[in-house]
């Protein structure tokens, strides 16, 4: 017989189950830090193990466009932990912000990504 | 603060173009004094985010996926909606865990198919031993030409 612990290994799929994800989370991340309009600069977390905040956006400042969903961050969910949903804001940013050789003559060129608010700091 | 990180960030990027699998180079053991924060950074950073990196172009082709593919997308999906992983998950270990040499080298479902064996085993839903013996039986029975089983042709779309 073994003694090996047992995990509930469902624990995702019963919580999304007919609901979907995100929508599971809805309404568990709290009150947002940031609105629409605000300017953010994004930390430069320490990228050990996983992230999906691309390295080339850190250290950048862009423009809160909507607040998207409510999730764990990736750095959570890509270990199996979703006690901590937060809010995931859609950010804009100047591609001349981010990429110093970009050319001045596309410099009203964009790029907008999904970034979770623990990255996010007042600009 | 901003800026400082500006330029770390764009150093970074550009370190890691150097950081592409070497397979020209024999591996070094490096002491400790050779690695330095902007080394240290750019060896230990996710591979997946390859946003930025100089590198040479590549080829865009169009390709059908073949059965096998489309059977590893399937049983990823599975092991999804059975509660084995979720999809982060699943992106972690087939894009980050596997190290920059596999991410870079192979093929994107052979990724997909090594990283549902692994989460087998990471997991304890089959053991390494297991899953080593029946690759080998597997693999005895395809010199046998018995054949593999079940051949299930892929529907057309």
């Amino acid at each position: 017989m073994s003694n090996k612990p047992v995990y509930d290994r469902t624990h995702h799929a019963k919580m999304a189950t007919g609901i979907g994800d995100p929508q599971c989370f809805r309404g568990k991340a709290g009150p947002a830090k940031f609105k629409e309009g605000d300017r953010v600069r994004i930390k430069d977390l320490p990228d050990l193990f996983y992230t999906r905040t691309m390295t080339y956006t850190r250290g950048a400042t862009g423009t809160v466009v909507k607040l998207v969903y409510e999730s764990p961050a990736a750095e959570d969910e890509a270990f199996g932990n979703e006690d901590h949903p937060e809010w995931f804001y859609s950010i804009v940013f100047a591609q001349k912000e981010l990429w110093p050789e970009y050319s001045d003559s596309f410099g009203n060129d964009t790029l907008e990504t999904e970034i979770p608010e623990r990255y996010l700091e007042s600009a | 603060m901003s800026s400082s990180t500006r330029e770390e960030v764009l150093r970074h990027i550009e370190t890691v173009g150097y950081m592409q699998p070497a397979l020209h180079k024999q591996t070094h053991a490096p002491s400790p004094d050779q690695i330095d924060h902007s080394l240290w950074r750019a060896y230990t950073r996710t591979s997946h985010d390859v946003g930025g990196e100089p590198d040479v172009p590549i080829v865009w082709t169009e390709k059908e996926e073949e059965v096998w593919e489309l059977n590893t997308f399937a049983t990823c999906e599975c092991l999804a909606w059975r509660g084995v992983w979720t999809a982060e998950e699943r992106r972690r270990k087939q894009n980050v865990d596997v190290g920059q040499t596999q991410y870079l080298g192979l093929p994107y479902y052979g990724r997909w198919l090594l990283t549902a064996a692994r989460i087998l085993v990471d997991k304890q839903f089959c053991t390494l031993t297991e899953l080593v013996n029946k690759i080998d039986e597997v693999k005895k029975r395809a010199k046998s030409d018995q054949g593999l089983g079940e051949y299930l042709p892929a529907k057309t779309k």
